[in-house]
C-alpha cells in the first residue's frame, strides 16, 4: 500500500484523527500555559478551542454524511457510512455541551488534562459507534470508559466523586470481564472475529446442528456485560452513585453520549450479529422461543421497573436522572423484541433505536446542562436546593421543563416519538397477533408512572416557594447551548418521519453492510 | 497421559473466572477486588489462547494481546482512584465506602 | 510430557488465583497472583503461544505487580482483621457461580470440544507482528491512545495541586 492509495482513507478517518489532534493539543497547552495564565484563563481558552475543534468535526462530519459513501478497513475493524457520520454528530453535541458546561465550572484544576479525557472519551465513542469487529468493540469499549472512570472522581476533595468514581471503574471492570469471556467463547466457538461474519456463521449454522451451548453461554455473558454498559437493571447499581459523584460535566456525558454509544453497539451486537439466535417472546411465556431475547426482555421489564418506581422516591436530582436513565434502558429493549415468529427484525426497529438513541442523548445533554446552569446559584444539587428556581433564574428553569417534557414523552417534543416509534416496532413485528402486546402495555403504563416524576421535578422548580430570591445568572455560551439543544429536541420532534426515513435510506440502517 | 484437549483448556479457563467472580463479589479489600478482576480477564485470556491452538488461528493471540494492554491500562487507573481514595477517607475496605453498600 | 505440565501448570494456575482471594495479606495477595500470572504463562508455552507468554511476564509480574506493590506499600494497607467476607455478598456470590458453572458443566458436556484436532498456529514474535501490524493496525493505534488516555487519567487523578492558586475549592 503506498501513499496515494492511503490518502483516500484518511478521509474517512479524519474525524478520528482531527479528535486525537485535539486531545494531544489540549494536553501540550496544558503544559505550554500552566506557568503564563492563571486556571480560569486556561480553562476558558483550552475549553473555546476545544469546542472550535468539535465544531470542526461536525463539519467534517456533515460532509461524510452528506457524501453517502461507504468504507469498511480491516475486517469491520472501521466502518465508515453516513449513518455512523450521524450518530457520531449526536454524540458530538452531548460532548460540545459538556465542554460549555466544564467552561466555567470551579472544581476543575488540571484543565488541558480534564478536556484531553473528554476527547479521548468521545474519540472513543467514535471508534465504538464505528466498529463492527469483536476486538474493535472491546478496545473502543474501554477506550470511552477509562476516561469516564477518571472523569467521574476527578473531583477530588469531594468523598461522593471518588467513591462514585471508584464504584463505576469496579461495574465497569466487571463488565468488562464479562462482555470479554462472552467474546472469548464467541469467537472461540465461531471463529469469526467481525460481526458480519458471525451473523454468516450462525445463519450457516442453522443447518448445520445449531451454533452450541457454549456459543449462547457466550452471548448471555456479552448481555450481562452490555447491560452493566447500558445501565440496564438488575445491572445498573453503580449509575446513581456514578452520577451523582461526578460533576456535572461529566454526568452530562455518562448520561449522553457514553449511552448513545452503548445503545448502538448492543443494537449492532444483538440485532445484528446475533440475530440468527434471537429466540422470541412472543405471546404466553409458554410459545417463547429460546435464544437472548428472554434474557432482554427481562432485562427490560427489570429496568422499566426499577428505573420509574426507584425514580419516584428520589430526593436528588442526579441519582433522579440516574434511575430515570435505568427507565429509559427499559424502554429501548423493548424495541429489541421487535421481532416476528420467524426471527426477522420489524422493518422499524434498527430506526427507532437510533432515533431514540439519538433524541434521548441531546435531551439528557440539555437537561444536565440546565441543571448546571441552576446549580450555579445553589447549594447542592439536591430536589430541595431547586425549590422555586424557575423564579431566580426563568432562562434555564424554562429548558429544562422542556426537556423534561421530552423525556416524559410529551407531544410534540421529540421524546414523544422517540417512544412511539420504539413501540410502534414493537407491535408491528407480530401485527397479526399482538405477540409484543404485553411488553408495550406494560412499557406504557411505566411510562405514565414516569410522566408523574418528571412533572413532580418541574413542580419543585416552578411552583414551589423559593427561599432565596437572588437571580441566578447563567452565562452566555450556556444560554446558547441550551437553545441549541432544545431546537434540536424540538426539531427533530417536528420532523419525525422524515428522521426516520432518513435513517432508513442510509444503507444497512443501524447494521451491517453485507 | 493423552494430551489434554479444547475441554481441558476451557474447564481451567472457566474455573479461573469464577474464582476471580468470587474474588470480586467477596472480598473487602479494594486492592484485592482488583487483583480479582485481573484474574478474571486472565481466564478470558486463556480460553481465548487455547482457541487460537485447537484451530482458530492467530487471531486469538491478537486478541490476548490487547487484553492484556487493557488490563494495564484499567489498573493503573484503578489503583490511581484508590489512591486517591486513601488520601482522602484513609481506607481501601469496601466496608468502609458507604456507596459501595448494597 | 505436554499433559504432565499441562495438569501441573493449570493445577498451580487454579491454586494460586484461589490463594489470591483467600489470603488476607494483601502483599502475599500480591505475590501469589505474580506467581498464577507465571504459571499461566507457561500453559501459553504449552498451547503455542510464545509471544504472548513473554508478555504476560514481562507486562503482569514487571508492570502491573509491580504498579500493585507500590500501591500496597503506598497506602499501608493492613491485614484484614475481621472476616473478609461479606454476608449479603456470599448469596450474591452463589448465584452468579451457579451461573457459571452451568457454564462448566456445558464445555464438559459438548461433546465436539473433546475431538478438536490441535492447530498449526505458532504464536511466534515474528507472526504475531506481521498480524498486529497489517491486519490489527487500526485496533492497535486505538490502544496506544488507550495507554495515553489511561496515563493522563492516572495523572488527573493523583497530582497534587500545583499552585496556591490550585487548591482544591472549599466544598
Amino acid at each position: 500500500m503506498n501513499l496515494s492509495d492511503l490518502l483516500p482513507l484518511l478521509r474517512f478517518l479524519a474525524p478520528e484523527i482531527l479528535l486525537s489532534a485535539l486531545a494531544l493539543g489540549a494536553l501540550l497547552g496544558e503544559a505550554a500555559l500552566s506557568r503564563l495564565l492563571g486556571v480560569e484563563k486556561r480553562q476558558n481558552l483550552l475549553g473555546w478551542l476545544a469546542l472550535l475543534g468539535l465544531g470542526a468535526c461536525l463539519v467534517i462530519l456533515g460532509d461524510q454524511a452528506a457524501r453517502g459513501e461507504t468504507l469498511a478497513l480491516g475486517r469491520g475493524a472501521f466502518v465508515a457510512s453516513p449513518f455512523n457520520a450521524l450518530l457520531k454528530t449526536a454524540a458530538t453535541l452531548a460532548v460540545m455541551a459538556s465542554v460549555t458546561m466544564g467552561l466555567r465550572a470551579p472544581f476543575v484544576r488540571h484543565v488541558g488534562e480534564n478536556y484531553a479525557l473528554v476527547l479521548f472519551s468521545l474519540l472513543g465513542m467514535f471508534f465504538l459507534l464505528s466498529a463492527e469487529s469483536l476486538l474493535m468493540i472491546f478496545v473502543a469499549l474501554e477506550l470511552t470508559s477509562l476516561p469516564l472512570y477518571a472523569l467521574a472522581a476527578s473531583q477530588k476533595g469531594a468523598r461522593r466523586s471518588i467513591e462514585g468514581g471508584l464504584k463505576y471503574l469496579l461495574f465497569g471492570g466487571l463488565s468488562a470481564a464479562f462482555l470479554l469471556f462472552g467474546i472469548s467463547y464467541v469467537y472461540g466457538m465461531s471463529g469469526q472475529g467481525s460481526l458480519a461474519g458471525l451473523r454468516d456463521w450462525l445463519v450457516a449454522q442453522r443447518t448445520a446442528g445449531g451454533p452450541g451451548f457454549l456459543f449462547l453461554t457466550g452471548v448471555c455473558l456479552m448481555i450481562v456485560g452490555l447491560g452493566f454498559k447500558i445501565a440496564a437493571a438488575p445491572f445498573h447499581l453503580w449509575a446513581p452513585d456514578a452520577y451523582e459523584g461526578a460533576p456535572l460535566p461529566a454526568a452530562a456525558i455518562l448520561a449522553s453520549a457514553s449511552k448513545l454509544a452503548g445503545i448502538v453497539v448492543a443494537a449492532r451486537l444483538l440485532l445484528g450479529a446475533f440475530l440468527p439466535v434471537a429466540g422470541n417472546v412472543l405471546g404466553s411465556p409458554l410459545s417463547w422461543h429460546a435464544g437472548w431475547s428472554p434474557a432482554v426482555a427481562a432485562l427490560a421489564v427489570a429496568s422499566l421497573t426499577v428505573g420509574n418506581l426507584a425514580a419516584l422516591a428520589q430526593r436528588n436530582a442526579k441519582r433522579f436522572m440516574a434511575y430515570s436513565s435505568v427507565a429509559h434502558a427499559g424502554n429501548v429493549l423493548v424495541a429489541f423484541l421487535a421481532l416476528d415468529a420467524s426471527g426477522r427484525p420489524a422493518a422499524l426497529a434498527a430506526p427507532a433505536i437510533a432515533y431514540y438513541a439519538v433524541i434521548y442523548a441531546l435531551t439528557n445533554a440539555g437537561v444536565f446542562a440546565a441543571i448546571h446552569a441552576l446549580a450555579w446559584g445553589a447549594r447542592g444539587d439536591d430536589f430541595a436546593d431547586f425549590r422555586g428556581a424557575a423564579r431566580r433564574a426563568p432562562f434555564p428553569a424554562f429548558f429544562l421543563l422542556i426537556f423534561l417534557l421530552s423525556l416524559a414523552g410529551v407531544p410534540p417534543m421529540a421524546g414523544f416519538f422517540g417512544k412511539l416509534f420504539l413501540f410502534m416496532a414493537a407491535l408491528q413485528a407480530d401485527a397479526t397477533h399482538w405477540g409484543l402486546a404485553w411488553l408495550v402495555a406494560y412499557a406504557l403504563a411505566m411510562n405514565v408512572v414516569a410522566l408523574g416524576y418528571y412533572l413532580r421535578f418541574a413542580r419543585v422548580l416552578w411552583v414551589e416557594p423559593a427561599e432565596d430570591l437572588r437571580p441566578i445568572s447563567t452565562p452566555l455560551e450556556l444560554r446558547v447551548a441550551l437553545v441549541a439543544l432544545a431546537l434540536l429536541v424540538l426539531g427533530l420532534g417536528v420532523f419525525p418521519s422524515s428522521c426516520l426515513a432518513a435513517f432508513r435510506t442510509m444503507g444497512g440502517v443501524l447494521l451491517l453492510r453485507g | 497421559m493423552e494430551p489434554p484437549g479444547l475441554n481441558h483448556w476451557l474447564v481451567v479457563s472457566a474455573m479461573l473466572f469464577c474464582i476471580g467472580a468470587a474474588g470480586v463479589v467477596l472480598r473487602r479489600n479494594l486492592l484485592v477486588v482488583l487483583m480479582s478482576l485481573e484474574i478474571m480477564l486472565n481466564a478470558a485470556n486463556l480460553a481465548l489462547v487455547a482457541f487460537s491452538r485447537y484451530g482458530n488461528g492467530l487471531d486469538g493471540q491478537i486478541f490476548v494481546f490487547f487484553v492484556i494492554t487493557v488490563a494495564a491500562a484499567e489498573v493503573a487507573v484503578g489503583l490511581a482512584i484508590l489512591v486517591a481514595l486513601y488520601r482522602l477517607c484513609g481506607t481501601v475496605r469496601v466496608s468502609d465506602i458507604a456507596t459501595l453498600k448494597l | 510430557m505436554e499433559a504432565a505440565l499441562f495438569h501441573l501448570f493449570s493445577f498451580l494456575t487454579l491454586a494460586g488465583a484461589l490463594l489470591v482471594i483467600t489470603r488476607r495479606d494483601p502483599v502475599n495477595a500480591a505475590m501469589l497472583l505474580v506467581l498464577t500470572f507465571f504459571f499461566m504463562a507457561g500453559l501459553f508455552v504449552l498451547a503455542h503461544a510464545w509471544f504472548l507468554a513473554a508478555a504476560q511476564i514481562l507486562v503482569y509480574a514487571g508492570a502491573i505487580m509491580v504498579l500493585f506493590l507500590f500501591v500496597i506499600m503506598l497506602l499501608d494497607a493492613k491485614e484484614e482483621t475481621r472476616r473478609c467476607f461479606g454476608r449479603v455478598a456470599g448469596v450474591g456470590a452463589l448465584a452468579v457461580g451457579g451461573a457459571l458453572l452451568a457454564a462448566l458443566a456445558g464445555v464438559i458436556r459438548d461433546g465436539r470440544l473433546w475431538r478438536v484436532p490441535a492447530g498449526d498456529a505458532e504464536g511466534t514474535t515474528a507472526a504475531v507482528g506481521r498480524l498486529l501490524f497489517n491486519t490489527y493496525l487500526l485496533p492497535f493505534e486505538v490502544a496506544s491512545v488507550l495507554l495515553l488516555a489511561a496515563t493522563v487519567g492516572v495523572i488527573v487523578l493523583i497530582r497534587a495541586p500545583r499552585r496556591p492558586d490550585d487548591a482544591p475549592p472549599s466544598a
